[in-house]
């Protein structure tokens, strides 16, 4: 009895974490690309790019063609790149990939959202639940992946990051929850590169002095360790500030700041051939911090493809870089040999669009589409990496396999930890690691 | 009797508009620093950026520099560490408003009193005073500069 009990009593390892990881990790790292701004099953997994849309007969094929098998249009090309002359968009980016995604790994192509909006939609992904009383401009109220994932195996704030694409729609806000067990001291790094080492970067943060680590770092942390002391002690106590990284990761944080505005100066952060948008420069230096850092966990986030409430032809070049941007992140990881054959990639998006198009029109007199319908919880996933079964696909246009929720818990069963966060209580209960959807 | 009866009403008319001698209220120089300020208002970015760049520069910040910065906060997790870096950047500008080395080391105390009251509006306890003025002389590689630094990074620098 006793030593049941010392068995199942929870105890504290040295890395601040209650419990062991509960199981055997697939690999030991996970990217997770929330695909997102709301895709059309029609133009993605359904491959029919202008036929139902635009209503043009004939005007099928597959502008996803790293991800998805299947022939791309031969006609009115429009989501390319822009010749010298001629028409805009006709250049269609050359697939990056030997295979397809699809082949290497798994695909979910008819899943289902649990929300039209583009925030509860993110949240359900970095959560796993779907939590009604979730606030715009609020942070997650249920615990997020990034703090399972380091609560529950012990790690350090920078072997987990959250790369946003942007400062717009609250998204910086889901790099922890507000929940009172989790929160701040598991939460992951955030990093809005398109900010940071953007104009606003380059103004304000590149021409950073470097201070020696021992002779003036160490200063200026005695200095104010006295100063806040004081402070506390006279009962004024700091309220939670974010997350923090220890003195050692602070450090080597400015190392990968300075390291990255110098590469960045001498044309070095491996973008992807053709970067031309937000979403993949986002991806370019996500690919530079997980060479700096290899993370176990990292969050990317996109989002150009949400242009489709008012252009239908910058939706489809959107999703068309996405699909491009998505590739090139898998090649270069393939590239960092802690990484190499170690990781798996996922990618869901957050939500779907519309069956019928708004009534806005583009350059091509193609309609827009917004999300509010039944069409918008229409989404897809996929997912490679060891472990992954190569070629299977789940589900059909017919047969639903999948939802939302169950991103979180795929993570987790990659890394090992999937009963732990089961026990939480926290995840929806529709949830499920695709692992045993199989 | 007679006489004297003009020169009783000239005395009684003088006493009545004679100079009267106003009485002055002046008002003491006082500090109005208190040794223990009870902050408990976190300041939001902008105002701490605004007030960072007048206590370092002796200059406003521009509203869009204030945006651009707060924008750069806001994309990076870590607050502290985003705050350090700034801070960097800020003490590499030329015009940055610094006494001397050799003014800090010439009067340690005179130099604590006046950072505490540049950056945390308040004077220091006896005990801050002595520990700075300490801390100073016997630090050689201490320079007035990372003095600044640690105290525009100091928790209560975030409270107003």
């Amino acid at each position: 009895m006793a030593a049941a009990g010392a068995i199942a009593a929870p105890y504290i390892l040295p890395s601040g974490r209650l419990f062991a990881a509960s199981g055997q990790q697939m690999a030991q790292h996970v990217v997770y690309v929330l695909f997102a701004g709301g895709v059309r099953q029609q133009e993605s997994v359904l491959q029919r790019y202008l036929e139902d849309a635009q209503n043009k007969p004939g005007l099928a094929g597959n502008i996803m063609y790293n991800i998805l098998n299947g022939d791309p249009p031969t006609q009115k090309i429009a989501y390319g790149t822009d010749p010298q002359q001629g028409t805009k968009g006709s250049l269609p980016i050359p697939r990056l990939l030997n295979d397809t995604i699809e082949n290497m790994g798994m695909l979910l192509p008819e899943m289902r959202a649990t929300s039209a909006g583009h925030y509860a939609g993110l949240n359900t992904l970095v959560t796993g639940n779907t939590a009604t009383t979730q606030g715009l401009k609020q942070k997650p109220v249920f615990p997020t992946i990034f703090e399972y994932t380091r609560r529950h195996l012990g790690i350090p704030a920078t072997k987990s990051w959250f790369v946003c694409n942007t400062l717009l729609n609250s998204y910086p806000l889901l790099n922890y929850s507000e929940h009172e067990n989790y929160g701040a001291s598991y939460g992951a790094n955030l990093l809005v590169p398109n900010v940071v080492f953007g104009s606003r970067g380059e103004e304000h943060l590149a021409n950073a002095k470097v201070y020696h680590p021992e002779e003036q770092i160490a200063p200026i942390y005695e200095m104010k360790q006295f100063l806040d002391n004081t402070f506390k002690s006279n009962g004024s106590g700091l309220i939670e500030y974010g997350i923090t990284n220890t003195e050692e990761e602070r450090n080597d944080i400015k190392e990968f700041i300075k390291s990255t505005f110098e590469k960045k100066r001498l044309g070095q952060i491996p973008f992807p051939p053709v970067t031309d948008n937000g979403d993949l420069s986002n991806i370019g230096y996500a690919i530079e911090l997980m060479r700096w850092f290899k993370p176990t966990l990292t969050v990317i986030n996109l989002s150009n493809v949400d242009g489709c409430h008012s252009n239908f032809t910058g939706y489809l070049r959107s999703l068309h870089r996405a699909d491009h941007g998505v590739a090139h992140l898998w090649k270069e990881i393939q590239n960092i040999p802690e990484m190499k054959d170690n990781t798996v990639m996922i990618m869901i998006p957050e939500c779907g669009r519309n069956s019928d198009p708004n009534p806005i029109l583009d350059e091509n007199d193609w309609y827009a589409f917004d999300h509010s319908d039944q069409n918008s919880l229409r989404i897809f996933g996929a997912m490679l990496g060891p472990g992954v079964p190569s070629g299977l696909k789940l589900g059909s246009e017919s047969n639903p396999v999948g939802n939302i929720q169950d991103g979180v818990l795929t993570v987790a069963d990659i890394l090992g930890f999937k009963d732990s966060v089961i026990s939480t209580g926290m995840v929806n209960g529709a949830a499920m690691s695709w692992f045993d959807r199989i | 009797m007679k006489r004297l009866l003009p020169l009783f009403f000239l005395f009684a008319l003088l006493s009545l508009f004679g100079c009267k001698k106003d009485v002055a209220y002046q008002l003491n120089e006082e500090d109005i620093f208190p040794i223990d300020a009870q902050k408990a208002k976190l300041k939001t970015e902008g105002q701490y950026l605004a007030i960072l760049h007048a206590n370092l520069f002796q200059q406003a910040l521009s509203a869009n520099k204030v945006i651009e910065l707060e924008d750069i906060i806001f994309g990076f997790g870590d607050k502290d560490l985003i705050h350090e870096v700034i801070i960097s950047n800020l003490m590499n500008k030329q015009n940055v408003q610094i006494p001397s080395d050799s003014a800090m080391r010439a009067d340690p105390e005179q130099f604590t009193l006046d950072t505490y009251e540049r950056f945390l509006i308040r004077r220091p306890s006896e005990a801050e005073l002595t520990w700075f003025i300490h801390y100073i002389e016997n630090n050689p590689n201490v320079t007035s500069e990372l003095v600044y630094f640690a105290f525009a990074l100091s928790n209560e620098y975030l409270y107003y």
